[in-house]
């Protein structure tokens, strides 16, 4: 057959194909229903694994870009997120300071030294708990922990280390219930009187919010006394150097502390990129259980298409005999049935997409629940949809062009 | 036209073999209207469905329109009846769901013809048997005798060498049934030829002449000329 008369056959076949799908609407319906549910799980699934994952990503973010934490003591995992520890001995150094501010700008950007202890806050006859920090200018940088009212301390308040803080936002309603403005404000840390400068934003941990951020200087000078810091943060310069930068800085604090490897170290560096993949693994773990899961629905779906293919090949065995003695050929039987089966489940699958949409919506919206629909999940519930139509359409389509025309036009 | 020669076919029937057909031979010229005529298990059935190249001898020879198509494969078998059969049933077997027009357009569509032409064509055919004003209406709108019409109309379509009709009254009262039968002799005067199937040996009377099938043979050497012998009577 000539190609135009093939375009023509595939063209009535669709026609017929839809005829006969609109003749029962109500049947084609509960045909499609399995697809349709099938599809709009596996969207709709994936869609909470993805949102899941990117809203974890996005809370890592907030730590800061491209984070490198060093902490005194033994490791104790990746824990980036971990509880402040505030009652390690600070066992980094000025020196380890002084080579990683030494770092060429292609490797780090910022670093922020802190220790922290627990503190007595006071003002006026009113009292709060807070963990105080000490800390450098660039922290609200590379922790991504900024003021959202007044200005953080400056170097010039390090050098002169003047007793200014910035406090967050739990600490201002806890010492500051009326509202009023702080800044300019005296509280009393541990007895010792400090100016409030600015209000850190809301960040929903409350190590955070309850903390309070003093310059390092006045904080070694009237709280701990010790040279040394607790932590270290880093801020690498790209995503990509992080591992590199990693290494340099483990093998020059081994090297300052005279420690051949990291197992007797007294400090270990946890990598942001470390706990994004891992977060992000488990995440996508996540997802393909559940996108596995909803794969199987769809296959049962499929299951159903064949169910009521075989039906519908039964009963119009006759109409499919008399296709055969007007001339139709095993392939033209077999490709109407198929063309079916495929409509069937791409209908079903179209109304899926828009189902696994409305529910991720839904979700979102109603359920407050993080949901990212990915143009990867859409694709492959869509194509799954479609081959489960060519495969479960697949048998039926033969066994009705395999039908011996004689016997099904005497079919009743 | 058509040229069969000792053809034989047989069915097993759960342990019994069934001689449906025994050597069956007959010759029909363009232009014909002849019966074959026979009770029920005669063959009659089988020997249609070879003739309509739906089924194949065990064998022996057929040759239609000039070609052998004993052996040939599904496909080819396809393509033989879109092309030089046109059937038309007792019970019709018109498809429910489309109008008399996409009945009869449905040979074309299997040769691959454009929409247009299709309609073109099967609107004359429809004309032909005197439809012209129920193209639109699905078999369910149409009388016995219509929907026979449009059968034959679809027989008709694809310009076949033969009309294969299998009881084309069977579902009729006589009146209309006999209007079909005068429909087949004004087409058959035009030119077509046609086989009736039958086993009403009074229907049988009216063409040129009839096979008689008994037990899978043709009996009384396979020539019944009905004119001959209304002559002689």
């Amino acid at each position: 057959m000539k190609l135009g008369a093939q375009m023509i056959m595939l063209w009535e076949n669709g026609a017929m194909s839809l005829r006969s799908i609109l003749s029962n609407k109500g049947r084609a319906f509960l045909t499609a229903l399995g697809v349709m549910i099938g599809v709009a799980s596996v969207i709709g699934l994936t869609a909470l694994g993805q949102g899941a994952r990117v809203s974890v990503e996005g809370r890592l973010s907030h730590l800061g870009a491209n984070l490198l934490i060093i902490y005194s003591g033994e490791p104790r995992g990746t824990s980036l997120v971990r509880q402040r520890t505030t009652n390690i001995a600070p066992m980094l150094t000025r020196e380890d300071l002084t080579f990683l501010d030494s770092l060429p700008q292609e490797l780090v950007t910022k670093t922020a030294p802190e220790s922290s202890m627990n503190a007595q806050l006071k003002v006026e006859n009113r009292n709060a708990a807070a963990t105080v920090i000490g800390t450098d200018p660039d922290y609200p940088d590379v922790r991504n922990f900024r003021p959202v009212y007044g200005a953080f301390f400056t170097e010039l308040d390090v050098e002169s280390r003047r007793n200014v803080a910035a406090i967050g936002v739990q600490v201002y309603r806890d010492l500051f219930p009326d509202g009023r403005d702080p800044l300019g404000q005296t509280i009393r840390i541990n007895g010792f009187p400090f100016q409030v400068v600015a209000i850190m934003e809301e960040k929903g941990s409350p190590t955070q919010d309850a903390s309070v951020l003093i310059p390092f200087s006045t904080y070694r000078r009237s709280l701990s006394g010790s040279d040394n810091y607790a932590i270290i943060n880093v801020q690498a310069a790209s995503p990509e150097v992080m591992y590199e930068l990693q290494e340099i800085i483990e093998r020059e604090l081994l090297s300052l502390r005279r420690v051949p490897s990291m197992e007797f170290a007294n400090f270990y560096i946890a990598n942001q990129m470390d706990l994004i993949s891992t977060v992000t693994g488990v995440a996508d773990t996540f997802t393909l259980l559940l996108g596995g899961i909803a794969a199987i629905s769809l296959l049962v779906g499929g299951i159903g298409i064949m169910n009521i293919m075989l039906v519908s090949v039964a009963e119009r065995t006759r109409e499919i005999g008399v296709r055969m003695a007007l001339g139709a050929k095993p392939r033209h039987i077999m490709t109407q049935f198929l063309t079916e089966a495929i409509i069937l489940s791409a209908g079903g699958g179209t109304i899926g997409v828009l189902l696994g949409n409305l529910f991720s919506w839904g979700a979102q919206r109603f359920g407050g629940l993080a949901s990212l629909v990915t143009p990867e999940s859409v694709l492959l519930a869509f194509s799954f949809a479609l081959a489960t139509g060519l495969f479960f359409g697949g048998y039926p389509a033969y066994r009705a062009s395999r039908l011996d025309p004689i016997e099904a036009l005497r079919y009743e | 036209m058509i040229r069969i020669r000792d053809i034989h076919k047989q069915y097993e029937m759960g342990p019994t073999v069934v001689h449906a057909l025994d050597g069956v031979s007959m010759d029909i010229t363009a232009g014909e209207f002849v019966a074959i005529v026979g009770p029920s298990g005669s063959g009659k059935s089988t020997l249609m469905n070879i003739i309509g190249c739906l089924d194949t001898p065990d064998r022996g020879e057929y040759v239609l329109a000039g070609e052998p198509v004993a052996e040939l494969s599904d496909d080819q078998l396809a393509e033989i009846r879109n092309l030089r059969i046109g059937f038309v049933f007792q019970n019709f077997n018109l498809l429910p769901r489309a109008t008399a027009l996409e009945n009869v357009e449905l040979p074309l569509i299997y040769r691959g013809r454009g929409a247009r032409a299709r309609r073109r064509v099967a609107e004359e055919m429809l004309e032909r048997v005197g439809l012209a004003d129920r193209m639109t209406h699905l078999p369910s709108e149409l009388s016995g005798g219509q929907r026979q019409r449009v059968a034959i109309a679809r027989a008709l379509v694809g310009g076949p060498s033969v009309i294969l009709a299998d009881e084309p009254t069977g579902a009729l009262d006589t009146r209309t049934g006999g209007e079909i039968m005068d429909l087949f002799h004004r087409l058959n005067r035009d030119g077509v030829t046609v086989i009736l199937v039958t086993h009403d040996p009074a229907l049988a009377a009216q063409t040129g002449r009839s096979f008689r099938l008994l037990d899978g043979r043709i009996v009384g050497n396979g020539l019944i000329d009905n004119r001959r012998e209304e002559a002689v009577q």
